[in-house]
Formats: C-alpha cells, structure tokens, sequence
C-alpha cells in the first residue's frame, strides 16, 4: 500500500543505499504530502535512520534520488531542518543552550557573519516554544537527555524551514517532554509545516501521526493513518512479534485508544 | 640572575606567540577529538621539510613551509582513508601514518646528509635560545630583529586570523559536523583549513621548539584550560593564559638550572596541567552537596 500524492514535498525516487555493498534500503519509492505529521515506523536496522540521513545528503544513495519542493537538495537547504539523533554528539562540547541553538541560525548567516540580536531573540524565543527559557545560559553537559532533544529540537525551530526530519526525537526523553514535543509538532503541522519523524514505538505512533511510512529495508507502506495502519501491514513491517502486533491492531480499532492513559 | 634583559623579553615573547598560536589550534583539535592527529601532523612533517630543503637550498624557503604544508593534508587525508575506507581503527591509522611519514623524513636526512644541512636534533627539539643572534638582515644590511620572532608574529596573525574568521563554523563542526553539512557549512573545507593551519604552525615553530614539542603545546594548555571551563570563550582565553604561563616560567626556569627552554616549557606545562586537575578536583568536592543555581530567564 504505497500511496503517491500529487505536488508531493518530498519525492524519493527509487532509492538504494548499500554499505559495504549490502544493501540498507532497497528502491524506496514514495512521495509526501504538504503539512502532515508523518511517522516512519520500522523494527531496528529497517533504515530509518538512514533514509532520513539520505534526504540529507549525508549518506550517498547507490541508485536513485530525492527531490525535495520539486527541487534538489542544495537549492533548498535552507526550507529544511534535520534533528539528529540525541546521541550522535559529544554533550561535554563547551557550549551553553543559547549557543547551540544559535548553530541553527548559521545557516542563513552564511560565511563570516555572526549571530547578532536578531538572531539571539529568535533563538529566545524557539527555546519558549520547547519551554526551555529557565536553562537558557546553561551548560549542555549539565541537561538531562529530555532537555537535550528539547534543545536539538528548539536549533531545529531555529532554521525556520518548511519541512522538519526529525530522527528520534521520542528516545530516551520522559512522558511529559514526550508529550510537550508531540503537542509542539502538532501545532507545527497546523501552521503548515511538514514534520517527518522517525519513531519506534508502535502504540504512540498510532496516535502521534496522521501519515506512515513504514519501513523494513524496502518499502511497506506509505499512506494516510486509516488506510495503512493495519495489522497485515503491521505484520509486514514487523516481521515476527505477531502476538504484540495483534492486540495492537485492536487496541487501534477501538477508537477511543489511548496509550498514555494506559 | 633573575635578568629580563632584552634577549630575555625576545624569547618569551616569541615564544608565547608560539605557544598561543598552538594553543588557538589545539582548543579545536581538542573538541574534534582529533588532539593526536596534530600529533601525527607534526611528525608528518618532516618529509616535507626535508623536500622543501632539497628544493629550495636553504631552510628557511618558502618551499620548506610548502612542502610541510602538503605533508601535513597529505597525513590528514592518508588517516581519514585508513580509518573509512581500510576499516582502521582511528589510533593505529594515526601511528601507521606519522611513524611512516616520519621514518621517509629520516631517511631523507641521511641519505641526503651531504647536501642538507638539516639537524634532526634541532628539527626534533629545537632551540630557541639561539633566537636572538639569528637576525633578518635585508639585502642592504639593515637588520630587523630575530627572524624566528618575525616568523611567530607571522604565524600568530595567520592562526588568530583563521580563528576568528572562521569561529562560527569551527565551533559549529566541532561539535555536529553532520547538521553543520546539513545547513550547508563547508565541513571538509573548514577542517582541511584547520589542518593546513596545524601544518603550517609546526613548520613555522620547529626551529624554536621542534617538531615534537610543539605537540605539547598543542594538547596541553587547552587540556588544562578545559578542566576549569566549560565555555568556550573562557577555554580559548585561559589556553592563551597558560601558554604565556608556561613561556615566561619555564623561560626564567631553564635559565635557573641552565637547560633547555623549550624543554623547560613543555614540563612546565605538564606541571600546570597537573597542579589543575588537583584544583579543580577540589572545587568539585567543595560545590558538592550545594545545590546548583539555576540561571533566571534575562533579557
């Protein structure tokens, strides 16, 4: 089930990435819609991550490519904002919060110029929407990993781009940072952003998204929550826990579910 | 005894000069956690020296700072490859590199002994109390003053220049190189340049400390500085304190017990780094136990 759209924001086109010539992502072929909060489910080692890092640029494809606003990469950098994962940098790096979330403006700046006011209180205010504005001269080694991704996430708002990826921006954060950096992506989508987000927790995923991408090195699916959240596709995904998937599905039939009220 | 003559103030000047300029360098080789691929450069050096001398004839030829120059990429480049592309792990592709590069340096110097007035003694340690009677003298006559002086000036402009150009995408990389490619900085350039710098910072230096000192000068003062800040600007200020530190102290120490200063600076150095891991373990276990404030949103 593998839904294409027209005007799509993000096109890849018959992607494959190999390292060391075994193949990670075998011919993904899909295209987004504008606006939506998409999640791309997987099991571990499905290519989550490296699609996203494709779209990115920074993993060469072995075949294929990605248009992004009908359009490369290099011509519309600066729409796009990429929140690594949590725990791809060094957090010991002497940097206060303000500083990195200054990193996210340097991208305009270009070369030599360096962030001035205009740039500090959009960097103040980013860090409001994360509720972050207490740590605001704090030291990065001293946040807990909850205030980390809230500040990869507030340098991510600080490009001001049109389409987010986000690399598992859920992992390793507590409940409350879960559901403030849900409610901030969704206000997001409101406003007409793109959020893609990589995310391996199937039960919160099914409440968090409104558009799937599932992954398992090729291509599941791709669609609207209603038409590809089902247990078949699920199982495909996922291969072999097929108990755990089973009461998933019927936890997703009644409507009413809701993983944080357990 | 204690004399701060004017040969005394050129040594310590320059030699502060050459310790900030490493120091500079040495705060963001630190952060990419690449402190001994500096190391590595400084050795890797040596071939290119040795080159440029066979080129140029004499050791103090713009060919000499070329070559070194290109060495010094050249083992940036040779240990990136062994580490992504033969599967090395980071630490044995830098020693495979620099002892290789080294030894060809060594080699060069003996078999070109006849030719190259080459000292590996002084490419090694050097020696920067004989600064003061090697003086620039122009083709009319007029001197200006210790040409290795003039060289660390040089040196200092172009690192302090470098650093400050470039401050916003040297930190950027240093800490997220892949989101710093993502906005579009140009990560490979921006360490290439960083690389060129260490090179051309060994080269520039080995006559007054030698090759292998200028190692420590480049690990050690940000190593220290790192203990007491974790800030970057402070780190970058307090590594140029402890450079000038370690200069005038271990400037006034070799001349005490009569031995060398570059020697002298180096171990001074290790000493102030040891004396900062005391303190700063100290500080630790008085703040403990007190909560820490958290900072008021300002402005």
């Amino acid at each position: 089930m593998i839904k294409q759209v027209e005007n799509p924001i993000l096109e890849i086109h018959d992607l494959t990435v190999s390292y060391d010539q075994s193949p990670v992502l075998w011919n993904v072929d899909l295209s987004l819609p504008a606006g939506k909060l998409i999640g791309i489910l997987g099991p571990n080692g499905a290519g989550k991550s490296t699609l996203i890092k494709s779209v990115m640029g920074l993993v060469e494809p072995s075949s294929g490519y990605v248009k992004l606003f009908d359009q490369t990469l290099d011509e519309v950098r600066s729409r796009i904002s990429y929140v690594p994962q949590r725990e791809s940098v060094d957090w010991n790096f002497p940097a206060s919060v303000l500083d990195v979330v200054l990193m996210g403006t340097y991208g305009k700046l270009g070369l030599f110029r360096r962030p001035g006011k205009k740039e500090k209180t959009l960097a103040l205010d980013c860090l409001e929407k994360v509720g972050m504005t207490a740590f605001v001269h704090r030291q990065i080694s001293e946040l807990s990993g909850g205030q980390q991704q809230r500040v990869f996430i507030a340098r991510a708002l600080a490009q001001e781009a049109d389409l987010y990826l986000m690399d598992e921006p859920f992992a390793g954060v507590d409940m409350n940072t879960e559901a403030a950096i849900f409610q901030l992506l969704q206000e997001m989508s409101a406003a007409g952003k793109t959020v893609v987000v990589v995310h391996h927790d199937i039960y919160s995923a099914v409440n968090y998204f409104d558009w799937f991408i599932m992954l398992n090195l090729h291509l599941v699916a791709s669609g609207p929550k209603n038409e590809v959240v089902t247990e078949e596709l699920l199982r495909k995904t996922y291969g072999g826990k097929l108990n755990l998937l089973s009461k998933v599905s019927e936890l997703i039939r009644q409507k009413e579910f809701n993983p944080l009220k357990g | 005894m204690m004399s701060f003559d004017q040969n005394a103030f050129l040594i310590i000047i320059t030699a502060s000069m050459i310790a900030i300029s490493c120091g500079l360098l040495g705060v963001f080789m630190m952060l990419r956690k690449m402190s001994m691929t500096g190391d590595a450069i400084s050795h890797a050096v040596l071939p290119g020296i040795v080159i440029g001398y066979l080129v140029s004839g004499t050791q103090r030829g713009l060919e000499v700072i070329i070559g070194a120059g290109i060495l010094g990429i050249l083992a940036t480049l040779m240990i990136d490859w062994l580490r992504k592309k033969a599967r090395v792990q980071l630490d044995a592709s830098i020693g495979i590199t620099f002892t290789l590069l080294f030894a060809i340096g060594i080699i060069l110097i003996s078999v070109f002994a006849y030719r190259v007035d080459l000292d590996q003694e002084c490419v090694l340690y050097g020696e920067i109390a004989y600064l003061p009677i090697d003086l620039w003298i122009n083709s009319s006559g007029q001197s200006f003053g210790p040409r290795i002086m003039w060289l660390a000036i040089l040196n200092l402009l172009l690192v302090g220049g470098f650093i400050t150009l470039f401050y916003k995408e040297l930190k950027i990389t240093s800490f997220d190189e892949k989101f710093g490619i993502v906005i579009g900085i140009p990560a490979s350039a921006i360490n290439l340049g960083l690389m060129s710098m260490v090179s051309y910072t060994t080269v520039s230096s080995f006559e007054a400390v030698g090759a292998i000192l200028v190692v420590a000068l480049l690990v050690v003062p940000p190593a220290t500085a790192y203990l007491w800040t974790r800030d970057l600007r402070p780190l970058i200020q307090l590594t140029i304190l402890t450079g000038v530190m370690v200069s005038v102290i271990g400037y006034y120490l070799a001349f005490l017990f009569d031995s060398s200063i570059a020697g002298m600076m180096v171990t001074v150095a290790g000493i102030i780094f040891f004396l900062s891991v005391i303190f700063t373990h100290k500080k630790f276990k008085f703040t403990l136990g007190t909560q820490k404030e958290t900072q008021p949103f300002s402005s």
